[in-house]
């Protein structure tokens, strides 16, 4: 693994043009651009807090602001994982052609990714000084807010494992694709990110197990990184089931650790799955 | 081989080098592929490359001559790292830059200025090294204000054009072509040609493969001949056409006298 990493040093330039590549096929035929990786989470904003405010609202003030925080890093996980799956496939002609390292096709689209999470957060901050304009009186903006880099290094470790494993595995079974499209979906409910994991905690089913559930639920990195981001960038809320509000209850730091552990396991056994196949994706039946 | 080339270092350097395919009967490796491994797959194991040596040295061309299939673009591929061996040792001395496929790296969306950006570096180059030479690249692929369009309205010709404007640029050390050059019209053949023979008398080796015989008596100083994955005879260009073009020549009549 030691000479891959030298290998992918020496092809560091090749990466950036890779991302910058991708960056301007994205919006290439656009007329708005590279706007439209602002547009994106302006208007779900938009839609989320006349949703949350005035449709399904739950008690909660801002409670955009809350699914915001855990979709936003959920949205970079996903799409990071469905652009992967395609990125040695469609590019099989050209690996045909020309040595790279392989590993630069799903980088580069993580990246490119990553980048686009960067504008996202950029947006929910402006929101978030919204919030602080209307209602001078509470200061939205919390000091944990300085664990956002760690938490996004855990979300760009685990993207990039899953994304080198499915971009691997899909060049020679493309079924993989479809499958990790319906765990994608799957996983953005079994996540609390349009509800929060407080509900999880207070749930009847939870109450029953002691509290069992709860710790499972946790075991899910998405869902921790999900809470994690919450209890980092927003203050903690009461939520209300039925009658009775429940006071919020932290996610116990443990959780935080293991999606980090699990993280950094996909990353390397991502990168080493990827490197005992690479030499095959031409070969590719 | 003559006796000047004898004492220096190699640019290629091959040594009992093969290569096996594995075919799957199945047309693509599905999930149900790999749910069955148990069965017995039909996968047929065939190998295209049966130990090959050969050397070639700075300011040599060499080409590779052979029927189809002989081997001849799976050696350049695996000389271009494309294809890993599977036996064999491969040592190739300073920077290669393939033709295998004049224009296959490009990116349709994208416009002619920012593929060869793309695909500079990914021959090498810096950003700015390559940035540096776009004016040449562009002057030589006689494109023009083209160079600004998305290279999906090119035709075959300005692709071709373009690819080998690009490799010719890199400062490669190493030029593998694949029966590329006899593409675009006659006067930018020519002009390949001419930029192909500075690029020799620079100290540049060349191994080419091409079913063009004319192209390898005029432009190899050695002529390598392929058959079935083994080199048959190596040796000056003339000599071992007449061998090959004697022995297709057989071959043809043996066909023809063969009855049903």
């Amino acid at each position: 693994m030691k000479e891959e990493l030298r290998e992918l040093w020496r092809y560091r330039e090749l990466l950036f043009t890779i991302v910058e590549r991708d960056l301007r096929i994205r919006y290439k035929n656009s007329a708005l651009g590279f706007l439209w990786s602002l547009i994106i989470p302006i208007v779900t904003t938009g839609v989320l807090t006349f949703v949350y405010g005035y449709l399904a609202n739950n008690g909660v003030s801002n409670f955009s602001a809350y699914v915001m925080a855990a979709y936003l890093p959920y949205l970079f996980f996903q799409q990071s994982i469905l652009d992967s799956a395609q990125s040695v496939l469609s590019q099989v002609p050209l690996i045909k052609k020309i040595y790279f390292p392989r590993e630069l096709l799903p980088l580069g689209i993580i990246i490119a990714n990553f980048i686009h999470l960067l504008l996202g957060w950029l947006v929910f901050f402006a929101f978030l000084g919204f919030i602080y304009i209307r209602n001078p009186q509470v200061n939205p903006f919390q000091f944990s807010t300085i664990q956002l880099p760690l938490l996004m290094l855990i979300s760009l470790f685990l993207s990039t494992g899953l994304g080198l494993i499915v971009s691997a595995l899909n060049t020679f079974y493309e079924d993989v694709k479809y499958l990790t499209g319906v765990a994608m979906y799957l996983l953005f409910f079994l996540s609390p990110i349009t509800y929060t994991s407080e509900t999880v905690a207070y749930s009847a089913i939870n109450q029953r197990t002691n509290g069992v559930l709860f710790s499972l639920y946790h075991l899910n990195p998405i869902a921790a990184l999900s809470t994690g981001y919450r209890q980092a960038l927003l203050a903690p809320v009461s939520i209300t089931i039925g009658n009775t509000t429940h006071p919020p209850i932290g996610m116990k730091p443990m959780y935080l650790y293991i999606a980090a552990a699990v993280s950094v396991v996909a990353l390397i056994g991502g990168y080493a799955l990827f490197n005992r196949m690479k030499w095959r994706f031409v070969e590719r039946p | 081989m003559t006796e000047a080339t004898t004492n220096r270092t190699p640019t290629i350097s091959v040594r009992n080098l093969r290569k096996k395919f594995r075919v799957s009967n199945a047309a693509i490796g599905g999930l149900k592929t790999l749910l069955l491994w148990w069965k017995k797959r039909s996968v047929r194991e065939f190998e295209v490359l049966k130990g090959l040596d050969f050397d070639c040295y700075p300011g040599e061309c060499v080409s590779v001559i052979g029927r189809n299939g002989a081997g001849k673009s799976t050696l350049l591929a695996i000389l271009a790292r494309v294809y890993r061996q599977t036996s064999g040792e491969v040592k190739v001395n300073g920077r290669i830059a393939p033709l295998l496929e004049l224009g296959a790296g490009f990116h349709p969306d994208l416009t002619g200025m920012e593929n060869i950006i793309f695909n500079g570096v990914v021959l090498g180059l810096s950003r700015k090294q390559i940035r540096e030479r776009i004016p040449q690249i562009i002057e030589f692929s006689e494109l023009g204000d083209s160079i600004n369009s998305p290279v999906r309205s090119y035709s075959s010709g300005m692709l071709a054009r373009l690819g080998f404007a690009v490799a010719i640029h890199v400062d490669a050390d190493i030029l593998l072509v694949d029966e590329v050059l006899s593409v675009g019209d006659y006067a930018f053949e020519q002009k390949c040609y001419d930029r192909v023979d500075r690029f020799r008398k620079e100290g540049g080796t060349i191994l080419m493969v091409s079913h063009n015989l004319q192209a390898v008596e005029r432009f190899s100083d050695r002529c390598v001949w392929l058959k079935d994955g083994q080199m048959v005879m190596s040796g000056l260009p003339d000599d071992v056409l007449a061998a090959y073009l004697s022995d297709q020549a057989s071959a043809q009549a043996e066909e023809t006298s063969t009855p049903d």
